[in-house]
């Protein structure tokens, strides 16, 4: 045994969870590791079909096949499923914990990336799909658009982490965060533009940091759409705050989530 | 060295803490190898398990400049869906093995699995884990190896080989053993720690230690 810098255990580790959580998640379905790709793959497909194909016109400025398809893959993947995915860590894969290179955070990290790396290659294949099709789905900006996405794909850690750490203690938080994922679809403006809130809600509705997230990225990613309501400092301290909270209340506790 | 300073450990439980290690201060030198006794319940694994760095003093420190291997214990570590090769694959990685393809080899052939170390590890019976997990630390060069009641599952012609390995690995290395099984204990171990009544006593000689620990 020769030894390592801690940055260098840290990428080991990172490497091999993630390879075996690759091999392990579908590994007793027929089309193994294709599941990976093709489960938000054909989620996606089915709410842009759903969503998408009622016509034209109900936006005017762009079809609502790709305003599905901007709404639902930031939300679906960077918020939904790392949010979700996280929150089983410390339950999933205790196992791993036998060794001492391991943390709990290794894990979080691992599986944050994962869900990170899908969401680009599902991003890409659909929308070379689209484009293939005759839409025009890419970003006006694609640049802000991965900078807010990051934001949002960071948020969703912090939450993870969060509930993660606050479940060990109540774990009537986990069950809490997944009953909740439901309505915030409907509040977090994913399927529908703020500008079609009337007044009244639509201040109400802004309180909602991921109202902010997904707007912003509408707004960089379709060529015409000017959001009522977006403000990327609000996400912003939301985000800091969180991840903050998160990571201290990691640190005070991780050694007691790792006890058996 | 591996020593313990002021190392406790206790649960919380709804009657308070239950202590199970209270206030330890032993030194465990590097050329002794170390048989852990006592009672069922005295925190003999939870120790291991600490100084393995997978669990941890609720007060107090441990401080080690060795390598020291994972507790190996049945239910140690091993991802009951993946196969045995897979497992060997992510120990190597996590251990900053590049090289995997040795290191399986080697485990597969002194484990005496054959195939079934292409199959999950969820299948395994207790004796052949114990072998996978004895064969699996083997493939690593540790300073401490720490084992927990592993050397009592495999038949008699597989503990000949784990003997073989392991005095090949002393060489160079130690071991820490629980066990209660006293036989195993007095082959394996030069020196003893006996766990009681949340105190921990170092012995010089194991015979030492057995007589303390039948006599409890």
């Amino acid at each position: 045994m020769k030894a390592r810098s801690a940055f260098s255990i840290q990428a080991d580790v990172l490497f091999a969870i993630a390879v075996r959580e690759m091999n392990s998640r579908f590994s007793g379905y027929t089309f193994g590791n294709i599941w990976l790709v093709l489960e938000p793959l054909l989620m996606m497909v089915m709410f842009i079909l759903i969503f998408g194909l009622r016509g034209r016109g109900e936006f005017g400025y762009v079809e609502p096949a790709v305003f599905v398809f901007a709404a639902f893959l930031p939300f679906k993947m960077l918020w939904q499923f790392t949010l979700k995915r996280i929150l089983s860590a410390a339950t999933g894969a205790r196992g791993l914990l036998g060794f001492r290179q391991v943390r709990l955070f290794d894990m979080f990290v691992a599986r944050a990336l994962m869900e990170a790396g899908l969401f680009i290659v599902v991003g890409v294949v659909i929308g070379t799909a689209m484009w293939w099709l005759g839409f025009d789905p890419w970003p006006k900006e694609p640049l802000p658009v991965l900078g807010y996405a990051a934001v949002l794909w960071i948020f969703a850690c912090a939450v993870g982490i969060l509930g993660a750490v606050v479940s060990r203690v109540a774990m009537e938080v986990e069950k809490l965060i997944n009953i909740m994922t439901m309505p915030l679809l409907f509040l977090s403006a994913v399927f529908f533009p703020m500008t079609m809130v009337p007044q009244p809600y639509r201040d109400i509705l802004a309180w909602n940091p991921l109202v902010h997230a997904n707007e912003l990225i509408r707004e960089q990613w379709l060529p015409q759409y000017v959001s009522p309501v977006a403000d990327f400092s609000y996400l912003g301290w939301w985000t800091i705050l969180s991840l903050a909270l998160a990571v201290s209340a990691y640190r005070l506790s991780w050694q007691r989530i790792v006890a058996t | 060295m591996i020593s313990l300073d002021n190392v406790s450990k206790y649960y919380p439980t709804r009657f308070g803490p239950h202590y199970v290690l209270k206030n330890l201060n032993i030194d465990i030198p590097d050329d002794r190898d170390i048989a852990i006794l006592g009672p069922n319940g005295a925190g003999k694994s939870t120790l291991l398990r600490m100084i393995g760095g997978i669990d941890f003093p609720s007060t107090g420190a441990i401080h080690s400049d060795r390598f020291i291997s994972w507790p190996l214990a049945l239910s140690s570590g091993f991802e009951g869906s993946m196969t045995g090769r897979e497992n060997v694959r992510f120990i190597c990685r996590i251990h900053g093995v590049r090289d995997t393809a040795e290191i399986e080899d080697f485990v597969k052939e002194f484990s005496e699995l054959g195939d079934t170390f292409e199959l999950p590890v969820r299948g395994y019976s207790s004796g052949m884990r114990s072998k996978y997990a004895f064969a699996v630390s083997m493939g690593f060069d540790f300073d401490t190896y720490l084992m927990d009641e592993i050397m009592s599952v495999g038949d008699e012609g597989f503990r000949k080989k784990c003997e073989k390995a392991i005095s090949e690995k002393r060489e160079s290395a130690n071991i820490i053993l629980v066990s209660h099984n006293v036989a195993t204990l007095r082959d394996h171990c030069n020196a003893a720690i006996l766990l009681a009544y949340g105190r921990a006593e170092f012995y010089e000689s194991v015979d030492r230690a057995i007589f303390r620990y039948k006599s409890l």
